[in-house]
């Protein structure tokens, strides 16, 4: 994993500049007449260099999936700005540029799904490339066949249905697709999440074996913090659609700064057995406090009242 | 850790000698009499159809006025009609129209309705909302009355009818595939196909359609059986065909007229019309079934073929993965300390912490001895799930049974509970609860231990409770199985156990249901349920493995809390090796069916004896900070930080 991190410098512009960024989802109220809209991402800000990766960590409805789909324009923006490379992208209306397809690509958490059930696999390579008008029929084929070689797989595999491939095979597939184009940013939600734990630590290292060789940009997004050590230069911690912190990796996981990070630090199942019994007695200790703030507010609200 | 390769067990697959999917159907098609019949039916109407000129003993409308109405004769097999027409023949050509006219209308009515569905459904919103109103405006409509007036306007004839019944089923096909790409188009390949950059159109009809075809196929099969009735009835009613087009309806209408003076001739139009809908019915059923059968038997098979490669002979990367991260923890287990003593944790814990293979075996609640499972395959053939596993679990005591998926972790967790599915069967070896043999028991021995003696709690708590009942009902039904209870004493001893897994204002949520608990009080919930047998073997089944970080610190601190108070055995079953180490006071490592090892928790992940557990090991990515694997990553990567600012 050595030198994975070239272009983290802080001189350099920034790949992604997310600024305020904003999401309402629309809620249809209980007669489905009367919309409300709930906002799911309230003004989070966030840079990713070239070549770098950026850890999005949150628990479920912290809005950090939003994210990732407000980048890839599957999701509307309300408010702020997306810049990549300088250009917003928050505000190009309905249609989106072919090139920023190019650039800004995605890997999901389920490969069985996000790939199509009834087509031979190496056909969600080629059918992209055709689209982005790369390459004859001949050229397309052989760019299938060395991205997938790229990441692990034969030319055997390009022949083959989702349903007669193994998880991490999938996973490796629906990498092979993100990259073909040559993105120069992959959004991962929850990309190993749905793997064993060996796939899962195979697919670690290509993904940064990968940015090594292309210098391409990753927004990890992820529940766990564990694999955000891992992979990660810096991270940002979610809670409720912001940003309670976010800063080197090392810095944020050894030395959080907020109360949130703490304890989701101390809920992660350690590495070891050793020390387990303190660290449930601090996680009792913890919930103690919560729910005595808990109650407290509630009293005092009733007094108010 | 980035060097831990351990190749993916499907990586190893032998090279795709997998069947195409349409030989499997057709192979399974052919194993179904009933839709073996109807593809006979069909097979046979379509060769009359065909060769029709050639099979009839006359023309159609060639008349024999020697003998109307003549009845079954030498001449005339099936009698004749009015103008002494040939029954036969007529039943011959009108085989041919029936085809033509099913198979035209269906297609007409695919034509119109499927690109209206898939349009209605991939787009949503305002196109959906007002486009379903349409589609119920039609439905509404009698169709036998859309096809008089579209006959009524357009006058009699083969193309007329066949476009009059499409309009009819039409609705039918819009209908269905809107509701199928409704579902489809939420799918993450349908957004993978956005985010590649595919126009709308590739999307809907290149990626989407073809996800149709099964459901298409089904319901094609259906209405060309229906087509085939509306064309009776509308050429019965003389508003189909012309007179001198032979159709079964047509030969029914003349029946009719005259079923005074030769009433078999309603026979032969009569048993032609309900085969051939009966066929096309049952054909729908054989392609549904054929269909849905490839998905779970297809999963199935490929879950068996993953078992089925030779278990447990670790690779060269393997071992090598293995070694380096012995390496690793060389330091804290260099010094050949005797093993180390962990705290007590619980009060079975000082029983456990003897050694695990002493022989009072009346000591262990559960006790799996030699247990092996096969699984049968289509074949005939059997493939063996688990290999003679052994394991103990005693008062008290948190057994951790570790694995990857088809490490057979699960099945054996099944077996125990008596729940394996069909096809799934213990062939060897015992498991014994609290001394009782459980192999071999029937359905009947068993349910009396499952609630009382063992208790199961899933991944999936919403899946696991029912969404019509309440809460309380749930837990009420389950205490009054198991206890002599009055409805009111089980009220309240409900209560009691919603408070003891730390559900708040009991009372409200008893009356509430499973939909409005969180992922994590749904859980508490299920555990609530489990241990309402008061089980002596409480079984957690990835229990906590779709919750989020904190709220799975909180079950499993419960977990840990009412092992304490309650002192029941538990098998811990996940494939997180944290929620192990949090956890488990000792722990079983399971790899393709076999126990690879069994350890206390704090030796197996100070001294890994096998190297498969210390590849495990080396590939877990952790949160907390002293891990010395991480140290080149993130020194490198700060090195380079900060090489870049010194020269910026």
């Amino acid at each position: 994993m050595t030198g994975t991190a070239t272009g983290t410098a802080q001189g350099d512009a920034p790949l992604l500049d997310v600024r305020d960024l904003r999401v309402d989802y629309d809620v249809a109220g209980a007669a489905g007449w009367r919309r409300r809209a709930l906002t799911v991402v309230k003004g989070i800000s966030f840079t990713i260099a070239p070549g770098e990766t950026y850890g999005l960590v949150g628990e479920s409805g912290s809005g950090k999936s939003t994210t990732g789909r407000a980048i890839l324009r599957l999701a509307d923006v309300s408010g702020g700005t997306i810049l990549v490379d300088g250009q917003d992208v928050a505000t190009l209306g309905r249609r989106t540029p072919l090139a920023y397809r190019r650039d800004v690509q995605a890997v999901y958490q389920d490969p069985a799904a996000s790939l199509n059930p009834r087509h031979r696999a190496g056909r969600a390579l080629t059918e992209t490339l055709a689209r982005h008008g790369l390459g004859d029929r001949d050229e397309r084929r052989r760019r299938a066949a060395e991205a997938f070689e790229q990441v692990g797989l034969t030319t055997e595999h390009l022949t083959r249905y989702p349903s007669q491939m193994s998880g991490g095979q999938l996973q490796r597939v629906a990498i092979a697709r993100a990259l073909v184009l040559g993105p120069r940013l992959v959004v991962c939600d929850e990309a190993v999440s749905a793997l064993d734990l060996s796939t899962q630590a195979q697919i670690l290292s290509l993904l940064t074996d990968l940015q090594s060789a292309s210098g391409v940009s990753y927004l990890f997004i992820t529940h766990d913090l564990g694999v955000v050590r891992h992979v990660a230069h810096r991270v940002g911690v979610l809670r409720g659609g912001e940003l309670v912190e976010q800063g080197e990796t090392r810095q944020v996981l050894d030395h959080p700064r907020h109360e949130y990070t703490r304890s989701l630090l101390a809920a992660s199942p350690a590495s070891h057995p050793e020390g387990r019994e303190e660290r449930r007695a601090e996680r009792a200790a913890r919930r103690a406090v919560t729910a005595r703030a808990a109650t407290a507010g509630a009293t005092t609200a009733q007094e108010a009242a | 850790m980035s060097n831990a390769v351990i190749l993916d067990p499907a990586d190893r697959s032998p090279a795709g000698a997998q069947a195409r999917g349409v030989a499997q159907a057709w192979h399974r098609l052919r194993r179904q009499p009933s839709t073996l019949f109807a593809v006979v039916v069909v097979a046979v109407l379509v060769v009359v159809a065909v060769a029709a000129p050639l099979l009839a003993p006359y023309a159609p409308e060639a008349t024999d006025f020697d003998a109307p109405l003549s009845g079954p004769t030498a001449d005339h097999p099936l009698g004749t009609a009015d103008l002494g027409q040939d029954l036969l023949s007529q039943l011959i050509y009108g085989a041919r129209t029936a085809l033509v006219v099913a198979g035209g209308s269906v297609l007409v009515a695919m034509l119109i309705g499927v690109p209206i569905g898939l349009v209605l459904g991939y787009k949503g919103g305002w196109y959906d909302r007002i486009g379903s109103r349409g589609l119920d405006i039609a439905d509404a409509l009698p169709g036998l009355m859309v096809g008089f007036v579209v006959i009524a306007i357009l006058g009699r004839g083969m193309a007329v009818l066949v476009l009059a019944i499409g309009l009819v089923f039409c609705m039918n096909f819009a209908r269905m595939t809107r509701a199928i790409t409704l579902t489809e188009r939420k799918k993450l390949y349908v957004e993978s196909a956005h985010v590649s950059g595919l126009r709308e159109r590739q999307i809907v009809f290149g990626q989407v359609l073809p996800n149709l075809a099964g459901p298409l196929a089904v319901q094609a099969a259906v209405f060309l059986g229906s087509a085939i009735k509306v064309e009776a009835a509308l050429s019965f009613l003389g508003l189909g065909l012309g007179d001198d087009q032979p159709s079964w309806g047509g030969m029914l209408g003349v029946a009719a007229e005259h079923q005074a003076d030769q009433p078999l001739m309603a026979v032969a139009p009569g048993i032609a019309i309900l085969l051939t809908v009966l066929a096309f019915n049952l054909l729908g059923d054989g392609i549904n079934d054929a269909l849905s059968g490839r998905r779970t038997t297809g999963r199935r098979r490929t879950a068996l073929l993953g078992r089925q490669r030779p278990p447990a002979s670790p690779t060269l990367a393997e071992v090598r993965a293995a070694a380096s991260a012995a390496d690793g923890t060389a330091d804290v287990a260099a010094v050949d300390a005797p093993p180390v003593a962990t705290a007590p944790v619980g009060p079975g814990r000082a029983a456990a912490d003897g050694d695990a293979d002493d022989d009072r075996s009346d000591a262990a609640v559960l006790d799996v001895r030699d247990a092996t499972i096969v699984a049968d395959r289509p074949d005939g053939s059997t493939v063996t799930l688990v290999h003679g596993v052994s394991l103990r679990v005693r008062r008290g005591e948190i057994l951790g049974l570790l694995g990857e998926s088809g490490s057979g972790k699960s099945m054996l967790a099944k077996a125990v509970l008596g729940l394996l599915p069909p096809g799934v069967r213990l062939t060897g070896g015992s498991i014994r609860l609290n001394g009782t043999e459980l192999a071999g028991c029937s359905e009947r021995e068993l349910r009396a231990v499952r609630g009382t003696g063992l208790g199961v709690v899933l991944q999936n708590p919403q899946a696991n409770l029912s969404p019509v009942h309440t809460v309380g009902r749930q837990l009420v039904d389950v205490l009054r199985a198991h206890h002599p209870l009055s409805r009111r004493d089980a009220r309240a001893r409900a209560a009691e156990l919603l408070d003891l897994v730390g559900v708040n204002d009991v009372q409200r949520r008893l009356d509430q249901y499973p939909y409005q608990f969180s992922g994590g009080m749904a859980q508490r919930v299920a555990i609530a349920i489990a241990l309402a047998g008061e089980p002596d073997l409480l079984i957690l089944d990835e229990a906590t493995s779709a919750l989020d970080v904190t709220t799975q610190s909180q079950v499993l601190d419960l977990v840990l809390d009412l092992r304490d108070r309650l002192g029941m055995a538990i098998v811990n079953i996940t494939h997180d090796l944290g929620v192990a180490a949090e956890t488990c006071d000792r722990v079983a490592v399971l790899y393709r069916g076999e126990l690879v090892e069994v350890a206390d928790v704090v030796d197996l992940f100070d001294r890994p004896q096998q190297p498969y557990t210390a590849a495990l090991l080396a590939a877990h990515p952790t949160a907390d900070a002293d891990i010395d694997t991480h140290d080149t990553h993130h020194d490198s990567h700060h090195d380079s930080h900060h090489d870049a600012e010194v020269t910026a």
